[in-house]
Order: C-alpha cells, then sequence, then structure tokens
C-alpha cells in the first residue's frame, strides 16, 4: 500500500492514540480511522493492550519511607541554614579575602616583632626560673612548659635512656640534698623519691630523676660522687622506626576524620548512614587521641632520660657502755632456765615421737632373731 | 494547583513544605517505576527514596528551564540502570523470579509481566514509560536521551510484539 493509496502511515496510528500529534493531523486521523477498518482496528488493538497493561497494579509506597525521605529532608534543610549562617563570609568577593587577609597580617606583626626583639634581649622565662639558685625542684608545670617548648619531632635519632645507680655513703643526709642540687642544675625534676629507716641504722633513699637527655651524663658524673658506687647500668633504646610509624599513622587518621567530616556536612545518605559516619568519626577521634597520647610519652621519654639512683648509708654498729642490774640478770636467768627445761622436754618428747617407731619396727626382727641364735648356741653347748 | 516547577522553585526558596507536596505526588509513581522493574520490593522502595535524597541534595542546581517530572524520571532511570550494572556484576540479573504485587488480578498481571520480560530492552523501556509513567513522546525522548522518531519505532514495534506474545499466551492458556 503506498500513501498515495493509503495516507495515513502506520506509524502515525500509535502518536494518534497516545495523544502526540497535533490538532489538524489528529482530525485528519480520526477522519481517515471512520472509513479504515485496518486502522481502526490498530487504534483498538492498541487501546486493548494499554487496558490490559493496566492490570499490573503496584502496591503503595510504605510509610517508613516517608518519615525517612521526610527526616533526611529536615537535616538538609537544618544543614542548609547552617550554611547559609556562614554565607556572608563565603559568598564575598575575592578582593575581600585579600584585604582581610592583609590586615590579619599587619597585625600580626605588630605583634610579633616587638615580642620577638624582647625575647632575644633576656633568657626564657623558664631557663631564667630554673638558673635562680633560690628555686627549688623544676615542678611538674614548668616541665610541661619546657616540653612544649621542644620541637615535637627531633630532626636526628630518637633514643630513649636510662641509667640506674646503687651508691653507698657515709653523708646520708648530704647525698639527698646533693641529689635534688644536681636534677634543679641539670634542669630536670624529681619524678619520685623515698627515704627508708631511722638515723643511726642503716637507710636506704631510692630516686627517680627525669633530665634533658643532654644533660644525663654530667648528671651521672655528679651522682657517682655521692659515694661509693656498687652497681651501676645503662641502656639506650632507638624508637626512631616506630615514632616514625606512629606519626604516619596519626597523619593517616587525621585524614580520615576529616574525609569522614567532609561526608558528615555533605550528608549523602540516609539517616542510619548519617549515624553510621558519626560512629565511625567517634571511632577515629578515639584513636587520634590515643595516638596523640603515645606520641607525646614518646617525645617525652627521648627528651628526658631516667636515672633511678639507689643511696644506702654506711652502717657500723656502736659499742654498748652500759650492762644490766644484777637483778634483771637474775631474772632473766631464771627466765632463760625454764625455756631451756621446756625445751627439753619438748626435746625427748619429739625424739621418742620420732624414733619410736623405728626402735619398735627393728626390735619386732632382731629379737626373734637373737633368742633364736641364743637357743642355737645353748643346743650345741648341750 | 501549584505547578511541580513551581513548588520546585518554592523548595529552592526554603519552603519545606513544597517539598514535601512534592514528594506526596510522586513517591507511589517512583515506588512502581522501580517495582515493576526490580524483583526485590524492598530494594525498589530504598532506590525511590534514593531518588528523592539526590533531588534535596541537588535542588541548588535544578534549573526551572527543565520539567520536574522528566528531571525525576531521568534520575530515577539513571538509577535503575546504575542498580542494574550492580546486579549483573554481583550475577543477581533475572535470576530470582520476579515477585507479583498482591494488589494486582494475578493472572492478567502475570501475563503483562512476562510478556513485558520478553521484550528487548529499548521497546520494552519505552512502553513502560508511556503506558506507567504516562510520560510524552518528548518526555520519553528526554529520559532516555534518544530522539523522538526512535521513541516513536521503539513505542511502536513494542506493542506490536507485546500483543503478539500476549496473544501466544492466551492461546496457550486457552489450549491446557
Amino acid at each position: 500500500m503506498t500513501h498515495r493509496e493509503h495516507p495515513i502511515w502506520e506509524e502515525e496510528l500509535m502518536p494518534y492514540f497516545d495523544g502526540q500529534l497535533d490538532e489538524a493531523k489528529a482530525s485528519e486521523i480520526a477522519n481517515h480511522l471512520e472509513t479504515c477498518e485496518d486502522c481502526a482496528a490498530a487504534v483498538a488493538d492498541a487501546k486493548g493492550l494499554s487496558q490490559q497493561m493496566t492490570e499490573w497494579k503496584v502496591e503503595d509506597t510504605s510509610q517508613k519511607m516517608r518519615e525517612s525521605t521526610l527526616t533526611e529532608m529536615r537535616l538538609q534543610e537544618r544543614s542548609k541554614r547552617s550554611r547559609q549562617r556562614w554565607a556572608w563570609w563565603t559568598n564575598r568577593p575575592v578582593w575581600a579575602y585579600g584585604l582581610t587577609g592583609a590586615v590579619a597580617a599587619l597585625v600580626l606583626l605588630t605583634v610579633s616583632v616587638p615580642s620577638l626583639l624582647r625575647s632575644r634581649e633576656s633568657n626564657p622565662p623558664i631557663i631564667a626560673a630554673l638558673s635562680s639558685p633560690s628555686e627549688a625542684v623544676v615542678t611538674q608545670q614548668e616541665f610541661n612548659k619546657i616540653q612544649r617548648a621542644q620541637p615535637e619531632a627531633p630532626s636526628g635519632p630518637m633514643i630513649i635512656r636510662s641509667a640506674r645507680l646503687a651508691i653507698v655513703t657515709k653523708d646520708f643526709d648530704g647525698s639527698r640534698a646533693r641529689i635534688e642540687t644536681i636534677a634543679r642544675e641539670s634542669q630536670g625534676y624529681l619524678d619520685q623519691l623515698t627515704a627508708q629507716g631511722e638515723v643511726g641504722s642503716g637507710r636506704t633513699l631510692s630516686a627517680t630523676l627525669r633530665l634533658p637527655s643532654g644533660r644525663a651524663e654530667t648528671a651521672l658524673v655528679e651522682l657517682r660522687k655521692l659515694g661509693k658506687v656498687r652497681q651501676e647500668s645503662q641502656n639506650s633504646s632507638d624508637v626512631t622506626s616506630q615514632y616514625v610509624d606512629l606519626q604516619a599513622r596519626l597523619t593517616n587518621a587525621r585524614n580520615t576524620e576529616q574525609r569522614l567530616t567532609d561526608l558528615l556536612r555533605e550528608r549523602t545518605g540516609k539517616l542510619p548512614e548519617v549515624v553510621d559516619v558519626e560512629r565511625e568519626i567517634s571511632r577515629v577521634r578515639e584513636t587520634i587521641e590515643r595516638m596523640q597520647a603515645q606520641q607525646k610519652d614518646m617525645n617525652n621519654k627521648v627528651q628526658f632520660a631516667t636515672i633511678q639512683v639507689t643511696v644506702s648509708e654506711e652502717y657500723r654498729a656502736g659499742i654498748e657502755l652500759s650492762s644490766p642490774s644484777a637483778g634483771t640478770r637474775l631474772r632473766n636467768a631464771l627466765i632463760d632456765g625454764y625455756h631451756s627445761a621446756v625445751e627439753s622436754v619438748l626435746n625427748a618428747a619429739l625424739l621418742v615421737l620420732l624414733c619410736g617407731p623405728v626402735l619398735l619396727l627393728w626390735s619386732a626382727v632382731l629379737i626373734p632373731v637373737i633368742l633364736l641364735a641364743r637357743r642355737i648356741y645353748r643346743m650345741r653347748l648341750g | 494547583m501549584k505547578s511541580d516547577e513551581q513548588l520546585m522553585l518554592e523548595f529552592q526558596g526554603g519552603t519545606a513544605a513544597a517539598f514535601e507536596e512534592l514528594f506526596e505526588r510522586y513517591r507511589n509513581p517512583i515506588y512502581g517505576f522501580f517495582r515493576r522493574r526490580l524483583n526485590n520490593a524492598g530494594r525498589a522502595e530504598e532506590l525511590a527514596q534514593e531518588t528523592f535524597v539526590i533531588i534535596l541534595r541537588g535542588v541548588e542546581q535544578y534549573e526551572p528551564q527543565a520539567k520536574f517530572r522528566t528531571y525525576v524520571y531521568a534520575i530515577a532511570t539513571k538509577q535503575l540502570w546504575s542498580e542494574r550494572r550492580k546486579d549483573i556484576r554481583a550475577g543477581r540479573f533475572a535470576a530470582e523470579p520476579q515477585e507479583t504485587s498482591h494488589e494486582s488480578d494475578p493472572s492478567t498481571a502475570l501475563w503483562i509481566r512476562d510478556a513485558l520480560a520478553q521484550l528487548d530492552d529499548g521497546p520494552r523501556e519505552v512502553l513502560m514509560l508511556r503506558e506507567y509513567e504516562q510520560l510524552s513522546y518528548d518526555e520519553i525522548a528526554e529520559v532516555l536521551a534518544v530522539p523522538i522518531n526512535t521513541v516513536r519505532s521503539r513505542l511502536s514495534r513494542a506493542r506490536t510484539e507485546l500483543k503478539a506474545l500476549l496473544e501466544s499466551q492466551s492461546a496457550r492458556g486457552i489450549s491446557r
């Protein structure tokens, strides 16, 4: 069938049925359908098919899906409002950022240059406090200040140093004072100090000193002068690789935390996913804090050597010049005699109990043997 | 009644109620879109929700030149293709028998579903968008990113093939 014979193309029937043709064309086809049975049947088929297809119905969505989507929308809205609160800053033109940066740099220079000049003129306040003779041993707070002033990661190898010293001295009191002085002069501190014993008896003192690693050797020389060194040991442990590894893990954890925070800010998923991200952030934060504590502890151990000192007093027994009275001596002798008598009775009883069973056993064996031997002897004589 | 585009613009301006209205208009159609194309009802609901989440996230980029209806079905179609790619990678595609909704007349719905499953992807998608989502030819062309003549020819082919399949199914049913 040509277009001349049949004025409607077959492909035009479907758009007609679907209402996708303009009014003129639709009217033309409608007229044609009145006279063409084939085309009318094709349109009727399409209509029937469409009706059949509508038999496949689908249930409605659940209430849960509705609520979680609307919750997500509210979260999104809250985040948007929060962004808008900062929009006055984020939407500024570039020149505004430049101007703000220039003003900030100017303020920083104005504040920092005079204080930098002042710090060159005098010692740092911490060192000045430590060098004062009236100052006692460095306090924990001062130690923390010193530690903060130290660089976080030294460029060279990281060595943890420790030493043990056992010293015997005649001047016990002087030694204690000297240990405190050594700690102060070395710009370290006394971590722990314990003294035991009474005056006149052999006293002992145990102290743990935390001294800057660079000054530990000089301090050991001074400590050896306290008396006779009975025992000494030194130990060094290289923790450079552990420190580098810890640093790398810490950087990774911080990056992860940043990525998770960004993810939460963008809030791409559903509510349970947001809760999961928050839980993950909290876990990563905990890991970071644990690693920071390890790093701080490692820095502390590297920067400050540990020296354990045990000082024993050299004990000499004194001569007793006075003797007890005669009455006391008689009384003591009587009491000692009584104790001796009781002791001897007890010892005899113990001997009987100890040897009795053995004697009985051997008697049961030996007595019949002896009796038999005597009888044989008599028979030979008789 | 406000148009979808007006509601979307109001939501851009911060009116949460406008989105709620849009959501109420489209939540069942979008769910139906996924439900008729996927075997798993739960996954269909998740994908419907994800479609709305994408709209929420992209609200600031929405431009009123685009029809909201086309916009939302284009997102849903992309989600569907992505899901099918995942299914193919996981070896799940067409492995599970499709559940039929309890709302349907079991026999006719089953025939329709089985016959549709036998059509080629292209014609079937055009026919379903036309019959179930009630999209116009222009909208289908935009959603599937194909020329309008392709939509026409695919639709015509899909109807012819589906009619033949249903007739053969019907004949088999009667002969049994």
